[in-house]
């Protein structure tokens, strides 16, 4: 658990955080979002003490991070960021094996969890162990760098925008993948993005930052619901907020058995979001889709008013 | 293996045979020098004294480039520590005036202090040779991805850590650069010690001048030549293998 409380950084006359608190539950990953230079980073950087905080108290498991000598806090702590700094000189295997070394592991155990992340991260050893950062493309670097962060087993993964600098497929790719490692592994995260859309998909609590300041803290779907200000509102993407919700909300919340009328011939995937379904919607012409699982058998069907959210009332109506 | 590593080398070590050739038994180069010099009585310089001249030369060089490469680096990795960072300034500045001291200029202020002989030149060109090894390892130094640090510190690395296993190495090739400017202007300019005593590759380039006689200046000339083209084609090689 990490805990903020009243943190203050400043850059000579310049205050780059300004009092903020904030609790990260085990195992939860928060995003931290903003603009540029509204503090997220700093923000970040002051948990692992790369950045000193100037007032307030942070605190990890309960201890104040004052407590920790540096290099002791950032070897229990991973840290990914955007440029992936994999050092250039050193194999991918040297790179993930990076904090374990430091921690002087005995080297039969570091390369038995390298091989394990390797395989974790979906990158075949005798492919990838002896190749060198520069030969690695984009997504492919930035798991290496994922699995850098990760290779000492930490409770606490640091994240500075990981997937900023990657094409669309790939950073939506990763971020599915790094849902699924989250399932999994249960690591207390916090993100720090400026891709609304990435800190929808993947954080269970969203922190909207403005110049230093918290403005609103919760779910991402509270936030939609029921943004704090105009310009938390305008961040959700304004009126596009409703997609962004519909985005983030799975088919099968809204989904109904299969009634006895016709079965639609339009479908849409179990694990489809309402955004999806709407999209099909909308290239049909229907109001009804039927819902269907991966070997394509309908289990339910959903329809416009469904999703809309006056389900009930219909129920009721018949 | 040994056939792959030959042929690497084989520029290198092309030079150095003719160097040696040309140090050791030069008489196949009689023809050429009696014809730039078809009067004098000799025109070989007195070979025996040619490779001690040649080791001198290169004892010189190497204690002068040593302790360049020492103090160069050594003040460079220091001025770009957050402790000594003030002095970043200072330390380029001095480096830049060293190398616009004429070495000659040195020789004679070094004389009066250090005597007559080896110490003048050494001191001379390590000197001048400061000024690329200084600049090349602030440049390597100062020149690495920030996002390379970050992370480096975002690891956990303390500072040696990072120095010794990240900085250094990937600085590397832009200080071992820098060595070899230096190296190899070094061994052009030892050739002014002859001047103050200092017996060294410059001595039968100075017997040349002083007896009129050709033939001597050429054989120094050619053999300062060669040792910079060897050393510099070694240095050549180095850098390549690591890339």
């Amino acid at each position: 658990m990490i805990e903020l409380k009243s943190v203050t950084k400043r850059f000579g006359s310049e205050t780059a955080v300004d009092a903020i608190s904030l609790t990260v539950n085990r195992g939860e990953l928060c995003a931290l979002v903003g603009t540029s230079g509204c503090g997220k980073s700093t923000t970040l950087r002051m948990i692992n003490r790369l950045i000193e905080h100037d007032g307030g108290e942070i605190h990890i498991d309960g201890r104040p991070i004052r407590e920790f000598d540096g290099r002791v806090l950032r070897r229990r702590i991973g840290y990914a960021i955007q440029s992936t700094g994999l050092f250039p000189h050193w194999s991918v295997a040297r790179n993930i094996g990076l904090v374990p070394r430091l921690l002087k592991w005995p080297a039969a155990r570091v390369n038995e969890r390298v091989e394990e992340l390797m395989a974790l991260l979906g990158l075949p050893i005798e492919q990838f162990a002896d190749k060198y950062p520069a030969q690695l493309s984009g997504g492919q670097a930035q798991r290496v760098g994922v699995a850098r962060a990760l290779a000492a087993d930490p409770d606490i993964l640091l994240m500075d925008e990981p997937f900023g600098a990657l094409d669309p497929i790939t950073r939506e790719g990763l971020q599915v993948e790094l849902h699924d490692l989250q399932a999994r592994l249960q690591k207390t995260i916090v993100f720090v993005t400026h891709d609304m859309d990435e800190a929808l998909a993947l954080a269970d609590r969203l922190v909207v930052m403005k110049a230093g300041r918290i403005v609103q803290q919760g779910s991402p779907l509270e936030l939609l619901r029921a943004p704090a200000d105009d310009f938390v509102a305008s961040l959700l993407g304004g009126d596009d907020r409703g997609l962004k919700e519909a985005a983030i909300t799975p088919v099968v919340e809204r989904m109904r058995p299969l009634s006895p009328r016709l079965l639609p011939q339009a479908r849409v995937a179990r694990e489809a979001t309402l955004h999806q379904a709407l999209a099909v919607m909308f290239r049909e012409r229907v109001e009804r889709l039927a819902v269907v699982d991966d070997d394509d058998m309908p289990v339910g069907e959903i329809s416009l008013r469904g999703i809309v959210g006056v389900a009930r009332a219909e129920g009721r109506d018949r | 293996m040994i056939s792959r590593c030959l042929k690497r080398w084989a520029v290198p070590l092309a030079w150095l045979v003719l160097l040696l050739a040309l140090a050791t038994g030069g008489e196949w180069l009689e023809p050429l020098l009696r014809w730039s010099e078809p009067e004098a009585r000799r025109v070989l310089y007195p070979q025996a004294d040619l490779l001690t001249l040649l080791l001198r030369h290169l004892q010189v060089v190497a204690i002068a480039s040593s302790l360049a490469v020492v103090i160069g680096v050594g003040a460079a990795i220091l001025v770009t520590r957050p402790a000594g960072r003030d002095f970043l300034p200072l330390v380029a500045q001095v480096a830049s005036m060293g190398q616009t001291f004429p070495p000659v200029a040195v020789l004679a202020l070094a004389v009066p202090v250090l005597g007559f002989g080896t110490w003048p030149i050494i001191v001379a060109l390590l000197l001048y040779g400061l000024l690329p090894i200084v600049r090349n390892t602030l440049a390597g130094l100062e020149g690495l991805d920030p996002g390379v640090e970050e992370a480096a510190r975002g690891m956990g690395m303390g500072a040696a850590q990072r120095l010794w296993q990240v900085e250094l190495p990937l600085a590397a090739p832009v200080i071992l650069a820098g060595i070899r400017t230096s190296v190899t202007v070094n061994i052009a300019t030892a050739a002014l010690g002859a001047t103050v005593g200092a017996s060294n590759l410059g001595a039968p380039i100075i017997a040349g001048i002083v007896n009129g006689n050709t033939a001597y200046i050429l054989q120094g000339a050619l053999l300062i030549g060669l040792l910079a083209l060897t050393v510099d084609s070694f240095f050549a090689r180095l850098l390549s293998g690591r890339q």
